[in-house]
């Protein structure tokens, strides 16, 4: 429970961290909260010859809302994203997911830029992410850009960061007015971890139906996905729970779900639908102003 | 963990079973393969860097091809160790012209152990499934690089 040696650098400010990950190019690692990287590190699974710590930076670390974009910085941490009332009042469903994610500790040291950088293919934060259209700021030495959650996630561990860069910021548009979410997870018992983790965000219409409807799906394939088939299914009907039922069945269609010790991938897939069903029906009932 | 599916691949059985038997090509289409030497009739001595992002090891040990039976099917056999763990395993490999394409159909099953199994079993799953990506598209891409050579 040693990790190889290595480099630590504590770079002060975001350029100069820049400046190290670019000169150290795929020999360093970035370290946020720690609570993927540092367990690697300890087994020897990763051996970053440099880590570049991003914890004395000051200014990443903030939740506010700017001209209809509520805006998190990269090193918020989880207990942060789950207790701010900003969140809870304008975008509840992170914050929800947030309370999710691992236990206190995790939750106390964790980030949600080192969340989203990680790509644990179980990880709860890329299911919200991805149902709620989520922007992703990225910096390098060279510039700043933003990538779309739906173009973030691209394979286990693996997203579109490029080399030299950092996540700074997410963005995230505030909700329409009608609109409800949820996040409903099977929790893996010992890690905590998504065995399935559904994020739903609908909008409700008039007369009873769906006016829009994104489903984010994670733990069940190498990348969290947008269940397109089930928002298809539902997005401009009237709702009822026999079309929910039946949306939710498409949960899992599209991806050849994930086998491993915890559950058979005939397992996760019928769980995406049990949970993909729960959340539609939590979110539908929050966005029509029922209680649930 | 039990690995089998199919893939098409853009030339014909002989030339995919040129490149499976020939040592120096078949170390090109392996991801992170540092070393593939002949150790005997069909048997090399590889080592191999695993790496998915910043997760990864180094694994040495020994390939073996079996039961040839040109250009149709091979059994692959191999036992590795490395920092992170142990893997071995066994493949059957068969090749099926389809039109000026070859269907490549393999099945076997894999024996993971160690660290990597212990703490990484969550995602052995993905990680197999993505050095098998990367594999086939290693092999097409060498395959073309061939044709186009010749």
């Amino acid at each position: 429970m040693i990790p190889a040696s290595f480099e630590y650098q504590a770079p002060k400010t975001l350029e100069e961290a820049l400046r190290l990950l670019e000169r150290h190019g795929d020999e360093a690692k970035v370290l946020a909260g720690g609570h993927s990287l540092l367990p690697l590190m300890k087994l020897r699974l990763a051996a970053p010859r440099f880590v570049i710590d991003l914890g004395r930076l000051r200014g990443l670390s903030y939740i506010r809302e700017e001209q209809g974009q509520i805006l998190i910085g990269a090193m918020t941490t989880h207990a942060e994203v789950e207790t701010s009332s900003l969140l809870r009042a304008k975008c509840s469903l992170l914050a929800e997911t947030a309370a999710e994610i691992g236990d206190a500790q995790v939750r106390n040291r964790g980030t949600l830029g080192g969340s989203l950088a990680h790509a644990d293919p179980a990880a709860d934060y890329p299911a919200a992410i991805l149902a709620l259209d989520a922007e992703i700021a990225v910096a390098s030495s060279s510039g700043t850009r933003t990538i779309a959650a739906q173009d973030f996630f691209v394979d286990l561990l693996t997203t579109a960061l490029g080399q030299g860069e950092i996540i700074t910021e997410v963005r995230i548009p505030v909700c329409a007015a009608k609109t409800g979410c949820s996040y409903r997870k099977l929790h893996q018992p010992a890690s905590g971890f998504a065995i399935v983790g559904i994020a739903a965000k609908i909008t409700a219409g008039t007369g009873g139906k769906i006016a829009d409807v994104a489903i984010g799906v994670t733990g069940v394939s190498p990348k969290a996905y947008r269940a397109q088939a089930v928002e298809k299914a539902l997005r401009g009907k009237k709702a009822n729970p026999k079309l929910i039922a039946q949306a939710a069945r498409a949960a899992a269609q599209s991806v050849e779900p994930l086998s491993d010790l915890h559950a058979s991938a005939e397992y996760r897939r019928e769980m995406a639908t049990v949970f993909a069903r729960r959340a539609i029906e939590q979110a539908l009932a929050r966005a029509q102003g029922k209680k649930a | 963990m039990k690995l089998q599916g199919t893939h098409l691949l853009p030339e014909t059985p002989q030339n995919v079973w040129d490149l499976l038997n020939d040592p120096a090509r078949l170390a090109k289409v392996l991801p992170g393969c540092e070393r593939l030497d002949p150790i005997g009739p069909d048997k090399y001595k590889v080592a191999v860097k695993f790496a998915v992002a910043a997760i990864g090891g180094s694994f040495s040990g020994t390939v073996e091809l079996r039961e040839k039976k040109p250009p149709k099917s091979l059994t692959v056999r191999m036992e590795s160790r490395g920092t992170p763990g142990f893997v071995t395993g066994e493949g059957r490999v068969e090749l099926a012209a389809k039109g000026k394409q070859t269907e490549l159909k393999y099945s076997g099953e894999a024996q993971v152990g160690g660290l990597i199994a212990a703490v990484g079993q969550r995602m052995l799953d993905a990680a197999a499934r993505r050095v098998v990506a990367q594999v086939f598209e290693m092999i097409a891409s060498e395959l073309k690089k061939a044709a186009g050579e010749g």
